[in-house]
Parts: structure tokens; sequence; C-alpha cells
């Protein structure tokens, strides 16, 4: 109910009290006042009294309604008004982000200036740190792109060397050694790559190449290239397929891929050997559901609210040798929302380990 | 015999210069410049048939000499140009088709091999539809 209405519920119910009221005073008076009458007078006192008591009434209902108007019209004008008009403001500037205007609140009462003055400050302020966030995350895209530039000149000239030598009559141990420094090169212009997406995502301006594919495959391919490294690290690797095909999905593939990766290589990296990470997938009426199931050294529960802060590591994360970044999960999250899905996580409730799901959103 | 085709190389770099001539000599004929200017005033010289273009390049930059290339009034406008640039952002690939890029090479992620392979492609079927 608006202040209005709260105003005119009052004067309602103020009015009713009032007319109840007089109307009881009268009746108990009534009694005792007559009897300073000679009793052939009563039907005449009764007469005038009720007339009296009538229009007292109609008086009493007039200059109420005035009253009202009048401090209806005076609350529309200092208090309600400004007060929408403000309301409206701010609703614009939570909405688009736009300042709006705000009425003239001169002559307003000082609760409402008051407010007024708050909430331009308040506006100002979060423009000046919204216009500094936009700053620095420009500066530093900006820096990325341009390190990333200055990485891969020199990367160029590595491994076009590289391949000319390659064309070069070379002995067999040459040749190894050529190539194990070709493979490195093409790992490190890989992460410049990466590093660039992740600054390009990071900042919300990232396109997705959005097509429409199957998830399962996705699965299954991701499970395969991880299955050498999970041999490695003595992890049994296990993708159940579900037995209905799941719905096609559109989304960007290489970003999903991406997600898929990071969570297979948090998986075994966090597994011990002899545990077992399983891949499982499944679809609802909105939803497609990857579920990524390891064996592993679970997340503390001092860690469970922050693992998808950016560069954030779990305490028992960097004990562990490994060169995780800090960004995959938050990336993985990012993208994940990003396509209107979201990635997860939960402890396994029988035995050790995690499980993270990540739900994709079904073409409708 | 047919008529000598020349491609022009515009990268500022001398060791990726020196790289992409150690590939290309014997293939081609080619002419290299390290700058804007360079590039245009050999383009106007020798009208080459594909324009290998870097993007930044000191005083004058790739964007611009892909600009001049494409307002040229002559059937030269339509020359292939592929770039070949470290610059590799979305945002760069984008501004580089809508001037009228045949081709966008991200360096370091490519081998000569696969330029070569691009080049081959483009001079065998020479004439892309203009873009304006």
């Amino acid at each position: 109910m608006g202040i209005r209405g709260l105003l005119a519920l009052i004067f309602f119910a103020t009015l009713a009290l009032a007319v109840g009221f007089i109307y009881g005073l009268v009746a108990f008076l009534k009694e005792r006042l007559f009897e300073l009458f000679p009793p052939d007078l009563w039907p005449q006192a009764d007469t005038a009294l009720q007339i009296l008591v009538l229009y007292g009434m109609v008086a009493l209902i007039i200059f109420t309604t005035i009253l009202m108007l009048l401090v209806f019209f005076l609350m529309s004008n200092l208090i309600v008004r400004p007060l929408k008009e403000i309301i409206k403001a701010m609703l614009q500037f939570s909405r688009d982000g736009e300042k709006g205007t705000l009425p003239n609140v001169e002559g307003t009462p000082r609760e409402i200036r008051e407010l007024a003055s708050v909430y331009t400050d308040l506006v100002e302020k979060v423009d000046q740190v919204h216009r500094h966030d936009v700053e620095i995350s420009r500066v530093k895209s900006d820096f990325i792109s341009t390190a990333a530039h200055q990485l891969r000149t020199p990367l160029t000239g590595i491994r076009w060397a590289l391949e000319a030598l390659e064309k070069e009559p070379l002995t067999e141990s040459q040749m190894a050694l050529v190539t194990s420094a070709k493979e490195k090169g093409k790992d490190l212009v890989d992460t410049v790559g990466t590093l660039l997406d992740i600054t390009s995502i990071e900042s919300g301006k990232h396109k997705y190449e959005y097509s429409v594919f199957r998830i399962d495959e996705l699965i299954a391919e991701v499970a395969n290239d991880f299955a050498p490294h999970a041999g490695q690290s003595q992890v049994s690797l296990y993708y159940a397929r579900s037995e209905a095909p799941l719905p096609e999905i559109r989304a960007d593939r290489n970003r999903i891929k991406w997600i898929l990766n990071n969570l297979l290589e948090n998986a075994i990296r966090y597994t011990p050997a002899g545990g077992t990470v399983r891949i499982m997938a499944d679809a609802s009426e909105k939803h497609v559901r990857v579920r990524v199931h390891d064996t592993g050294i679970g997340i503390e529960d001092k860690d469970r609210s922050n693992i998808f802060e950016r560069f954030y590591r779990a305490g028992n994360a960097i004990t562990k040798q490994n060169q995780g970044n800090g960004l995959g999960l938050y990336i993985s999250r990012t993208i994940a929302m990003d396509h209107g899905g979201d990635l997860n996580f939960a402890s396994n409730e029988n035995g050790p380990g995690t499980t993270f799901t990540l739900s994709l959103p079904l073409p409708r | 015999m047919t008529d000598t085709k020349f491609i022009l190389v515009v990268e500022d770099d001398p060791i990726l210069k020196n790289l992409l001539g150690h590939t290309f000599a014997g293939k081609y004929q080619t002419l290299y410049a390290s700058d804007g200017n360079e590039a245009l005033a050999l383009f106007e010289q020798y009208k080459p048939s594909l324009v290998l273009l870097d993007l930044m390049l000191p005083t004058m930059g790739g964007f611009e000499v892909l600009q001049a290339i494409r307002a040229r009034t002559d059937a030269h406008k339509d020359v292939p140009v592929i770039i070949v640039s470290n610059l590799g952002q979305e945002s760069d690939m984008e501004k580089a088709r809508s001037m009228g890029a045949t081709d966008y090479l991200v360096k370091a992620e490519v081998e000569i091999e696969e330029i070569v392979k691009r080049i081959e492609a483009m001079i065998a079927s020479p004439q892309t539809p203009a873009t304006a």
C-alpha cells in the first residue's frame, strides 16, 4: 500500500471512529439531558437533538473531507511525487546504469532532500568505482595483448627457424632435438593464445562461436585425449555413456571442450594413484548435465566458497606439485554462465573426492 | 612462359623476413617492404599478384596499407591480401576482414608451409570477388 492509500485508510478509520463516538456520546447523554426538560417537551427536544446531530455530522464529514483533500494534495506534491521520481531514477540506474534526472527537491521535507542528496552521492561513488574498474580492465587487457604480441614475435622466429632447420639433412638424433624444440614452441604459442582468450572471456567481450553438436561425442573425444595422461598418473578414467543418446546442444564447442579439459585435468591431478575419475552425462527437459566424479583429495570446507574466484587455489592444491594457474575454474564457470548454464561441485557423499557438474541449456 | 608474378611481403622484423625469404627463394619473385610507405611504393611500381601484410609496422600500419590498396581505382585493387600478423584478437581479425583482407593468419600459430599453401591456393585462382 502506498502512502496515499495509507492516508486514506487512516482518514476513513478516524472518521468512522469519530462518527461512532459522537453517536454513542449522544445516546449516552440523551437520558440525562432529557431529565432537565418537562416530559411534554421530550418529542420536540428529541427532534432538535436529531437535527443537531445530523448537522454536526454533515459538518464533520465536510470538514474532514476538505482537510483530507488538503493533506492529500500536500502529501502528493511534497512527498509522494518526489519519492516516486527518485525511485524511478534509482530503477533506471540499477537497470540500465543510466544516472537519470532527479526531481527538483527544493521545498520538500528535509528527509526527501536528504534522500536525494545521499542518492546523488551514492550514484557518483558507484559511477566512479565503475569507471575505475573499466579503466583497469582496459589497461590490463591492453597490457596482456601487447605482451602476447611481444611474446609471439620472437616465438615466430624460433618456430620458423626450426621449421627451416627441419628441412636440412639432419641425423636422427638432431632431428629428435628439433622435433622436441618445435613441440615446446607450439606449446608456448598455445599458452599465449589461451592467455589472450582468457583475457577476452574475462572482459566479457568474448565472441563465442556457436554451433550445434552432440556433447556425448565431445566428452568421448576429451576422455580419449586424456587416456594417456590418466594412465601415466595411474588413475582409471571412465566415461559412462548414457544409454539414450543425448540431445544436441548449441554452444561454442572449443570453449566447452576447454571446460571439460580443465575439469578432467583437475580431477586427474588431484586424484592419487589407484583412484578413479568417472564422467557421466545425462539430460533433463531443459539441460544437459556432465558430471566429473573423482576419488581425489577433495575440497576443504574453508575453500568451498572460493574455488571459483580468479587466481584462487585451495590450500591443499598448492602443496601438490602442479602447474595450475588458478584461472581454470573461474574461466570455466564464466564460459558456462555465458552460455546460460552453470558449473558447480559437491563433495562425494559416499567416499572421498569431489564431483563437478557442468550444466548447459538445451536449445528451445 | 607466363608473366612474372610478384609477391609483396610486408614485414618489419628482419629475421622473420629472412626466414620467409629462405622458403620463398626459388619459388616466387618476392619483393620486401618493411613499412607501409615502402609497401605502397613497391605496389605501385610492380603491381604484385599477392600481398603478405603484417599489421604492426613503423610509420604506416598494415590496416592503412590494406585500405590504400582497396581504395585503388584500377584492377589491382582486388589483389589477394593475406594478413600475417601476431595481432590475433577477434577484433583485429574482424577489422581486417571488414576492410577487405582475403585471409588472416596469426604468425606464431602457423608454419611457413601453411603460408605457402595459402599463397598457392590464391595464385592458382587469383580472382576473388571484389570487396568494397
